[in-house]
């Protein structure tokens, strides 16, 4: 009887095209829209607009060594005055304009210090800073070629020179993982992870569909067992998680070239991902009574957890407060063993908290449902 | 005869409102038994009670010899329901639905196959059956909501209202089932308002009325007991009942009067005097056929249909 109505619930999921808009076509065009906008935030380039009021071969030179870093260009609007760009970063219109002013040329030959001014939009501190980090940095390389030219003059060796301008302590940048992490190994998982958890509505859906159209009531004329009715019901949404899961996750193998890691582990996480998500909806499913307040219960659990499981954006990013209430949601514990296989190279034995988390939502969820099973029946049309 | 089901003293509260008080109902094996009352009165809670889907609150019901109380799951086995409410998966066909619904019984493969194509010729939708079912007619919808009720080839069959808003042809399709299924030996218990429906299929009836039942036996026995006899006359002669002495009460109908009467040959031959010696044209005068509309207006003061 459990296979029966296994086959008639996945006949009826199948023609149901709301189960493939939602499961489907709306997490993958989430996927392809914050693909596209964060896709390549580790190539982004930043443009630094200038005015060169000096014009002269030094101050040229100087934008010379600005255009050879890596990451930025130039940008100089010869139509505009200098007066008109300042006060269009005064309007918030561009964060920042490089000026290197007049007289430049003959400050840096001369003795005294020469200036450039960053104009920059204080309310646009961030987009401006690596401007300023690279000027800075560009101004230290002026600082060294100085003192190279007045240790020189003093007879010192090149050794010596080398000797005396290196920093005591050198900073090591090594990046771990970076071959594996990138944008896409937080937005294909964290959608499949939160688009998983909108299987809930299919099934409030479903169950009152039963309740409220008498079937629920005719069944239990005949031979059929509650335990029977609840398995055969629950038993193909887990199916389609399994398949929206492998399908969103595929996608994102194939288009955006999103690293899976271990297959292995990753089927552990989806499988116990599926339980949780179908034994929370099977709970819903028996103890809403209508399915609007269904569908909103499931819009909190879905886009809350999404917010503060670290779905949306990275957990570590996330305040201290929101990253301890991520700790209770399983979208948390999904997305963390999903980026524990596909960024760290963990397996089986490196997700088992995260199965065994899940499975405990999920078991949690089925409990409750068999032990209220008979007040949903109860409320069945008759 | 042995009765297939016993009900006795049973009672059904939901609430504080009481729907069925001290009911007590026996159907005969191999008999079409009738429920009939208005909307309300408590045939769909006494079916449901019948198919172990309620439990009485108490009292006793007694199917093929088994306690519902305690052997429902064999009971079950024997019996097909078919509610009142079409419950049928509307975005599946009508093979689909019954493949499911014999599935419920236990009846798979071959067999199934073979009884859905039969039910399907009775209920007259063969040519359709691969059909999704929200293509249906509300009437053909109802034939394959009975069906799904045979695929287990149950001994005993309960019908909650199954002609309910349906159209002439399908209402035959669903008589000429009954009376297929009757001939086969089975039991049913039919419910229905319609009191045409019970004088056409049934062979015992109970009326039932705000949860009791009112009246039992068979069509002619509850006729011989509860209708008054009675004579009909229509003339232009007479503008208000004739006052005669075997006439005992009243009432008007149509355009002439329905007289009722213990002695109804008298009432004619009086009639046919008075009519007689005052020259008057007569358009109607005959004796009334009893019917269940009038026992259950005599004993509820109500029609059956209000």
């Amino acid at each position: 009887m459990i296979r029966s109505i296994f086959i008639k619930e996945t006949q009826l999921l199948l023609k149901d095209k709301g189960t493939y808009f939602w499961l489907f076509v709306l997490p993958i065009l989430f996927i392809v829209m914050f693909s596209s906008i964060f896709g390549n935030a580790g190539t982004t380039t930043y443009t630094i607009r200038y005015f060169d009021a000096d014009g002269t071969k030094e101050s040229r030179q100087f934008m010379d060594t600005l255009a050879q870093i890596k990451g930025f260009e130039l940008a100089a609007d010869n139509e505009k005055s200098l007066a008109d760009q300042i006060q269009a970063v005064r309007d918030g219109k561009q964060t920042s304009l490089l000026v290197i002013p007049q007289g430049y040329s003959q400050r840096l030959l001369g003795k005294g210090a020469a200036e450039v001014e960053l104009h920059r939009d204080a309310a646009e501190d961030a987009a401006a800073a690596p401007v300023a980090a690279v000027l800075d940095s560009v101004t230290k390389q002026y600082q060294e070629h100085k003192l190279r030219v007045a240790l020189k003059g003093t007879g010192q060796s090149q050794t010596g020179i080398d000797a005396l301008l290196t920093a005591p302590i050198q900073v090591k940048d090594i990046k771990e993982n970076v071959a594996k992490a990138n944008p896409v190994t937080q937005i294909v998982p964290g959608y499949t992870v939160m688009f998983v958890f909108f299987i809930m509505i299919t099934m409030i859906h479903n169950f009152l569909r039963d309740r409220d159209s008498g079937m629920v009531s005719r069944l239990k004329g005949t031979p059929l067992k509650a335990h029977q009715y609840l398995i055969g019901m629950w038993l193909p949404n887990m199916m389609v998680v399994l398949v929206q899961s492998t399908v969103l996750l595929t996608f994102g193998f194939i288009v955006y070239g999103l690293h899976l890691g271990d297959l292995f582990a990753v089927a552990a996480v989806i499988i116990s991902l599926s339980i949780c998500a179908t034994g929370i909806g099977l709970m819903l499913s028996v103890l809403v009574n209508s399915v609007n307040t269904g569908v909103a219960i499931v819009q909190i659990i879905a886009m809350g957890g999404a917010i503060v499981g670290g779905l949306w954006f990275p957990y570590e990013l996330l305040p201290k407060a929101v990253q301890w209430i991520g700790l209770f949601t399983p979208q948390y514990w999904a997305q963390r063993g999903m980026q524990d296989v596909m960024i760290r190279g963990a397996h089986l034995d490196g997700v088992w908290m995260t199965i065994l988390i899940l499975l405990a939502f999920g078991l949690a969820g089925l409990a409750v449902a068999t032990a209220s099973f008979n007040r949903f029946a109860a409320k069945a049309k008759n | 005869m042995k009765h297939v089901l016993e009900v006795a003293d049973v009672v059904k509260r939901y609430g504080s409102k009481t729907a069925l008080d001290q009911v007590d109902v026996h159907v005969k094996e191999g008999s079409c038994f009738g429920l009939l009352g208005p909307n309300g009165a408590g045939k769909s809670t006494l079916m449901k009670l019948m198919t172990g889907i309620l439990q009485a609150d108490s009292g006793m019901i007694r199917a093929f010899g088994m306690d519902t109380r305690h052997q429902m799951s064999e009971i079950r086995q024997r019996v097909g329901y078919v509610p009142q409410e079409i419950t049928l998966y509307e975005k599946l066909s009508a093979v689909q639905n019954l493949k499911f619904f014999g599935e419920m019984y236990g009846v798979n493969g071959a067999e199934l196959k073979q009884r859905i194509a039969h039910v399907l010729e009775q209920v007259g939708l063969s040519d359709r059956a691969n059909e999704a079912v929200e293509t249906y007619s509300g009437g053909m919808k109802r034939r394959i909501n009975l069906a799904a009720a045979l695929l287990h080839q149950p001994q005993l069959i309960i019908l909650d209202e199954p002609t309910v808003g349906i159209d002439p042809q399908s209402r035959n399709h669903i008589f000429e089932m009954i009376r297929g299924l009757k001939k086969e030996g089975l039991t049913l218990v039919y419910s229905t308002h319609y009191m045409e429906e019970v004088e056409a299929l049934c062979d015992d009836i109970a009326i039932i009325d705000h949860g009791s039942v009112i009246a039992q036996g068979s069509l002619h026995e509850i006729l011989e007991q509860h209708a008054d006899q009675a004579v009909y006359v229509e003339s232009d002669y007479i503008t208000e009942p004739p006052q005669l002495s075997s006439i005992k009460r009243a009432s008007a109908r149509g355009r002439g009067w329905v007289l009722e009467s213990e002695q109804p040959l008298h009432t004619l031959r009086d009639l046919s005097q008075l009519f007689a010696e005052a020259g008057a044209r007569v358009h109607a005068l005959e004796l009334v056929k009893p019917s269940l509309d009038r026992v259950f207006l005599k004993l509820t003061g109500t029609a059956l249909r209000d």
